[in-house]
């Protein structure tokens, strides 16, 4: 009896060890390399869930064979030793991770069979262990800074973990950039604009061992740094300046009180998880100067219409999860019910657009109560003149028989003039000309004209033809009213009721219709592309001068005190797009498929399961909205920091260390180096979500300064420089490019923020982030280099390389002016000469001087005639100075 | 010195790698991407002319000839009259004269009597299917695939697809001499590489150097641009050597001198003017037809796609008067017939596909919605349409799938949106289901999850 106590608590003691040995060790590798493929999809019939399914394995046999790896098919085929199958796909494991699957076989692959959920019938969604163990999901921890050989190299911790993985591949990096290319890449990178030959001479002549410091603690002080930074957010937070409206262009005029918000906040270093609160829930901060975190609402306080953006940009901005993938069916990778994405679409159904006026009570109300006088004085303009047009339109029409014996002397053989008719019979010019330009159409459709057309064929009594066809009209104009009146009167008089769709009126007779309109005016608007000549109708300032008298005056008055109450009505106060909690909110119901009309079950405003330890607490204050806010932006999300440290680098390097910057799930990349991840994470965190700590952990690094000079021998290792032994070349952007293209001829117009200036207007010379920015109609210049659509939100720029790009830089007026202006700058700063003006020019635009053969091939072109600005526009279509090295 | 990766290693890569977005960037997109893609299988077609009727045409009135409506004509729908737009009312019967034309005796109304004469060139798909009877959600379908905003056009996709085959123009142009509804999202790349947009053309004006955006320099001579351009290359070849000849960079001087070439290409290509005065009266002084020219010119030069939109808004929206078609015609039919005769006699039409069509139809029934007022026009119909296919591989002087008597709703072999992108890709050479492109997170492709290729229209 002791002795089965004895071995059953033996037994219990090594089982537990064995699990713990496997959550530890193998369930990660497990998770991380094989789930996507071998759960729910079992490809090759494999399933991984279990220790029986493996032994059980699939096409190729068994995977395991407890107590023997080297026999064990799962080893041979993750140690690359298999003929045929090499597994993962996306690269050989490493030694520890298949030492520890070794070990797990040897130890008899025991598979805690506790830790598998089995889900209840009806359960609905289960999160898998092994979905929960996807490295992302995992806390952040700060690893030590790893030893390396060649520590003289490493200049940082980042360099250490750097070069830790190129070592273990046996690479080195490659040589360090030249001075004038580090700083430029500097520049270009925090600033957006190359440095002046001042500040370039002052760093090359700095041999301090400060020199880089000093440059980039004056780059991130300077006001240019936020212009260049709150662009690459802005990208991810689909800024945009004008409205949703497919149908026509609707500017916001506040929109950039956001952007200029966001560059404060980047000068400013506004602690991240701040930021992120504020976007989300700055109007429920607790907190008793909210004001100045406000503006941050327009992160959701411009996306008006379509309010299922709203989950899809805040899961891909701040944790890298694709949660608007759940909308129709539970997410197919990561582990996101359907009922996650309601619960956050809950949290946005409850929030509401707002306006925030930035004036006082007195101002806002005064201008409402303006612009209510403004309304009331058009509307009375409006329904008189509406009226006197009918009356006129009849009284016309009364008078037909006067106009068509006129139309006939000018049409009919006679063929008098149009001015002298009118004025011997009496009639006014312009209702003659009117009526012979209609008569003259070739597209009459009926036979009311008929009588009119054999007249002017065969001659006859114009007259008669007149009183006939006005006994006609009159008739028909009855006719027509009639069914109007009656229409009008279904609709209560409400000719603006938008249930128009739905509401059936009595139709008019289509031809006696067409005929009709084509006299009186059609008052149909939009539905057709029909241009009539309405002869009898004058409307607006047409119809003043048939007005006489007292009505005259009356016009005349209703319009002056329409202007004056115009000119009274200031340009509407500012205000920012904000949103605001509803009173009382409500959840919503699992739309099925995504299909509104399809409910399921209820889904309680709450937080991602995936992020939550247990079933996710459902959020109770308000919407929610601050208690999602504070779940996002809190130190122990295990995605927020390294999301935000990945773009970072991401903008630096041209590649980020998981190269989708926007999807860190199972779909999205894999760290290339996870110590570096989690090591910058945990320093974002520790420097108080500092951006500006990340820039220096990067900036000041031996690896950020390393020239794009390839290594044969690197390249056979890894081609794509994911270990970062090099430095990426890549092309400008559309704002450096821009902005370098000002600021070189010296004409970059340094005023900060306010409304947006459209940059198809070749003399806006402010910086690029400043552009009207429209998601209707993208200006062309900054479609053509590639900037995203901003619809959505963009997780990275794809930067092309078109003809289109080349003929702007060739032919387009901006390059063109800017090109004199900078060869003008040249010839002001270095004074006659081709040489010094050469030299010049490559100080300015590339920060160095010309090489013996670049000044003498300058020199020969200048001298065969071109002109200095020809040579200026020259460097600006060439790469060196469209590309970042 | 680098190793050049050669192209199967680099597909190879983007099809098992994760960001082929930062592979292009990394190695230079232009690279990446303009190295064709190509096609999956030997296509048909090379490109594809979308003549887009955008408003909605009506069936009932030119391709699907439904004499029982006559019949019913004034009278209510003997059986459903599904929930449209708006109010509909009693059957409309069509104001246009039907007559079988060509051998095939495809039947055609007057609308279309110079176009008919291409009969046996037509294959006419009787039933067309969209999901909503919404203009703003079937642009979208009908242009990019999905009901909604954000996705790649069609136009993107098939160039991302086929690649650049003329250097020296954009891939895919699209005419409208203003903008449809919608706008600009309808040609968009969307996530796709932004060179696979398409460039619109705002064909009301005439002059090639108005067309095209810089494409031309009015203060340089052109032997001066030439010495520059030398002065140029010099200075990024020695730039180039010093980077070890980065692909990139090496890359981007051969576009330069593309963009040179196009500045003579281009002003050529877009120049209708350099049209016999006889050929510029038979495709009409309209916008449709100067569009339909230089649509044909433009294929002629290697576009990959030319899409045009009949005008600014939505014309063919006849909700009041279907007589407004009458109008719409004038323009159309001389256009297009003479395109089509244009593509036969060069014998371009057999590797260019024609699509004819809107984003949806119209229904049988007449609309009788407050927002009328004669009665005489038709609402949207979702549910039931006619899309028209020449040249590219199509059997000609055929019809496909049918609506009911009255030509409301397809009840034999529907063909929804999806099925007809995947015919288009199908002739070019592409299973629909592998053109795809991963972004945030996932695979897309034009079709969605959707799509059957319309086997039976296909030679």
């Amino acid at each position: 009896m002791r002795l089965l106590i004895f071995l059953l608590a033996a037994h219990a003691l090594f089982a537990d060890e064995a699990s713990d040995f496997f959550e530890k060790e193998v369930r990660p590798v497990l998770a991380k390399n094989c789930s996507a493929c071998h759960t729910a999809t079992a490809l090759g019939n494999l399933s991984m869930t279990s220790g029986e399914a493996l032994r059980k394995g699939g096409n190729s046999g068994p995977a395991i064979m407890p107590g023997k790896p080297d026999e064990s098919l799962l080893i041979q085929v993750v140690s690359h030793t298999h003929a045929r199958l090499k597994m993962p796909p996306s690269g050989k494991l490493s030694d520890a991770e298949i030492g520890a699957l070794k070990q797990w076989i040897a130890d008899g692959a025991v598979w805690p069979e506790t830790s598998v959920p089995k889900p209840k019938p009806g359960a609905g969604y289960q999160i898998t262990v092994d979905q929960r163990a996807f490295w992302s999901f995992q806390p952040v921890k700060k690893p030590a800074v790893p030893a390396v050989k060649d520590a003289h190299w490493v200049k940082s911790p980042v360099d250490a973990f750097l070069l830790k993985a190129m070592e273990a591949k046996g690479i080195r990096p490659t040589t360090p950039a030249p001075k004038h290319v580090l700083l430029r890449r500097l520049y270009l990178d925090l600033v957006g604009i190359p440095a002046t030959p001042a500040e370039a001479d002052a760093f090359e002549r700095d041999a301090s061992p400060n020199a880089l410091r000093s440059v980039v603690e004056t780059l991130l002080s300077s006001q240019r740094y936020g212009e260049r930074w709150a662009r690459h957010w802005l990208d991810v937070a689909r800024y945009t300046d004008d409205k949703l409206n497919i149908v026509a262009d609707e500017p916001y005029a506040n929109s950039f009180r956001f952007r200029d918000w966001v560059v404060k906040a980047f000068n400013d270093d506004m602690p991240y998880d701040l930021f992120i609160k504020a976007q989300l829930a700055g109007d429920l901060l607790p907190m008793k100067d909210r004001e100045p975190l406000l503006p941050g609402l327009g992160f959701y306080g411009m996306s008006a219409q379509y309010q299922e953006d709203r989950p899809d940009v805040t899961g891909k901005a701040f944790l890298g999860m694709t949660v608007g993938c759940a909308q129709c069916h539970d997410h197919k990778f990561d582990p996101i019910p359907t009922k996650d994405y309601y619960s956050w679409l809950g949290i946005f159904t409850n929030t509401r657009l707002k306006e925030y006026p930035l004036a006082n009570e007195p101002t806002v109300a005064g201008y409402h109560k303006k612009e209510k006088e403004v309304e009331e004085l058009q509307k009375e303009l409006d329904r008189f003149r509406q009226s006197q047009s009918r009356l006129l339109a009849e009284i016309l029409a009364a008078r037909i028989e006067k106009y068509i014996p006129a139309a006939y002397q000018v049409m009919g053989p006679r063929k008098s003039m149009v001015a002298n008719v009118a004025k011997a019979a009496g009639l006014d010019e312009g209702v003659l000309q009117r009526w012979v330009d209609y008569l003259g159409r070739m597209d009459h459709e009926g036979d009311y004209l008929k009588a009119w057309q054999t007249l002017l064929a065969d001659g006859g009594d114009a007259r008669n033809v007149g009183e006939a066809l006005q006994a006609e009209v009159l008739t028909l104009h009855t006719e027509i009213r009639g069914v109007e009146e009656k229409n009008l009167a279904t609709l209560g008089g409400a000719e603006g009721n938008p249930a128009l769709a739905k509401i059936v009126l009595l139709p008019y007779p289509r031809d006696k219709y067409v005929f009709w309109a084509g006299l009186f005016g059609d008052s149909r608007t939009g539905f057709t592309n029909r241009k009539d000549v309405r002869v009898l109708q004058y409307a607006g300032d047409d119809l003043d001068r048939f007005l006489h008298g007292l009505w005259k005056e009356y016009s005349q008055e209703l319009k002056a005190k329409l202007e004056a109450k115009k000119k009274e009505l200031p340009t509407k106060y500012p205000f920012l797009h904000i949103v605001e909690d509803v009173e009382k909110p409500k959840n919503m119901q699992v739309h099925i498929r995504g299909n509104a009309d399809s409910l399921g079950e209820e889904a309680p405003r709450a937080f991602l399961s995936i992020l939550s330890p247990e079933s996710p607490a459902p959020f109770t204050k308000g919407s929610g909205r601050l208690e999602l806010a504070e779940a996002i932006a809190s130190p122990k999300n295990p995605l927020t920091a390294r999301v935000m440290v990945n773009r970072i680098w991401a903008q630096h390097f041209g590649s980020g260390i998981v190269r989708t910057p926007s999807n860190f799930g199972q779909l999205g990349d894999r760290p290339s180096n996870p110590e570096l991840l989690d090591y910058l994470a945990a320093r974002f965190v520790e420097s108080g979500w500092s951006v500006k700590a990340i820039h220096r952990e990067i900036v000041l690094s031996s690896a950020y300064a390393l020239s794009a000079l390839p290594v044969e021998a690197n390249l056979k290792v890894d081609a794509e420089n994911r270990l970062v032994w090099r430095a990426n070349v890549r092309r400008l952007d559309v704002e450096a490019l821009r902005d370098s293209v000002l600021a070189v001829a010296g004409t970059l117009d340094p005023a900060v923020g306010g409304p947006p200036t459209p940059i198809n207007d070749e003399n806006n010379r402010r910086r690029t982030i400043y552009s009207f920015v429209s998601r209707r109609k993208l200006d062309a210049t900054l479609a053509t280099f590639d900037f995203p659509n901003a619809n959505d939100s963009s997780e990275q720029r794809i930067l092309t390389n078109t003809p289109l790009q080349r003929l702007y830089l060739l032919n387009s007026k901006f390059v063109m002016n800017q090109s004199r202006a900078f060869a003008d700058r040249v010839k002001e700063l270095a004074g006659s000469g081709p040489a010094a003006g050469v030299k010049q020019a490559y100080r300015l635009a590339l920060n160095r001087q010309p090489s013996t053969e670049e000044l003498r091939w300058g020199q020969e072109y200048l001298a065969s005639g071109e002109p200095l600005s020809s040579l200026a526009q020259a460097i600006f279509s060439s790469n060196e100075f469209l590309y970042r090295q | 010195m680098q190793t050049p990766i050669d192209r199967r290693t680099m597909l190879r890569r983007m099809s098992n790698g994760f960001g082929s977005v930062v592979l292009a960037n990394l190695l230079g997109s232009e690279r990446l991407f303009s190295a064709t893609l190509g096609p999956h299988f030997p296509g048909k077609a090379k490109r594809v002319i979308f003549l887009f009727l955008n408003g909605g045409l009506s069936q009932v009135d030119t391709f699907d000839h439904k004499p029982v409506l006559q019949k019913y004509h004034g009278k209510p729908m003997p059986t459903e009259n599904p929930k449209t737009e708006s109010v509909t009312g009693n059957l409309l019967g069509s104001p246009f004269q039907f007559r079988k034309r060509g051998q095939s005796g495809l039947a055609i109304s007057d609308l279309f009597s110079q176009l008919g004469e291409f009969a046996d060139d037509m294959c006419v798909i009787r039933s067309m299917q969209t999901d909503r009877p919404a203009h703003d959600a079937s642009f979208f379908l009908m242009s990019t695939g999905h009901n909604l905003a954000g996705r790649p056009s069609m136009g993107a996709w098939i160039t991302y697809g086929l690649g650049v085959e003329n250097q020296d123009l954009p891939s895919f142009v699209v005419l409208c001499p203003g903008l449809p509804t919608v706008g600009p999202q309808l040609w968009g790349s969307s996530f796709l590489p932004g060179k696979h947009q398409g460039t619109h053309v705002v064909n009301s004006e005439v002059a090639p150097e108005k067309l095209i955006p810089n494409v031309r320099n009015t203060k340089i001579s052109a032997d001066s641009q030439r010495k520059q351009l030398d002065f140029l290359s010099k200075l990024n070849r020695d730039h180039s050597q010093r980077h070890a000849q980065d692909p990139q960079l090496e890359s981007a001087i051969a576009t330069m001198e593309t963009a040179y070439r196009m500045q003579t290409e281009a002003m050529d290509a877009f120049d209708i003017r350099k049209e016999s005065e006889n050929t510029r009266e038979q495709y009409g002084d309209s916008h449709f037809g100067r569009g339909c020219l230089l649509a044909r010119r433009l294929v002629e030069r290697g576009v990959r796609m030319v899409q045009i939109f009949t005008g600014p808004g939505q014309p063919w929206d006849s909700h009041d008067d279907i007589m407004d078609h009458k109008k719409l015609c004038k323009d159309a039919d001389p256009a297009i017939s003479s395109l089509i005769r244009d593509l036969k006699t060069s014998g371009l039409l057999d590797e260019t596909l024609v699509i004819l069509g809107g984003e949806f139809g119209r229904t049988p029934a007449a609309e009788i919605s407050a927002v009328v007022k004669v009665q005489n026009g038709r609402d949207h119909n979702s549910l039931g349409f006619s899309t028209v296919l020449m040249g590219g591989g199509i059997k000609g002087g055929m019809a496909y799938g049918a609506t009911d008597d009255f030509g409301y709703r397809a009840v034999e072999n529907p063909v929804h949106v999806h099925d007809l992108h995947a015919t288009v890709l199908h002739q070019l050479g592409f299973d629909h289901t592998r053109l795809t492109y991963r972004y945030g997170g996932r695979d897309f492709r034009l079709t969605d999850v959707e799509g059957n290729v319309v086997k039976a229209i296909v030679s």
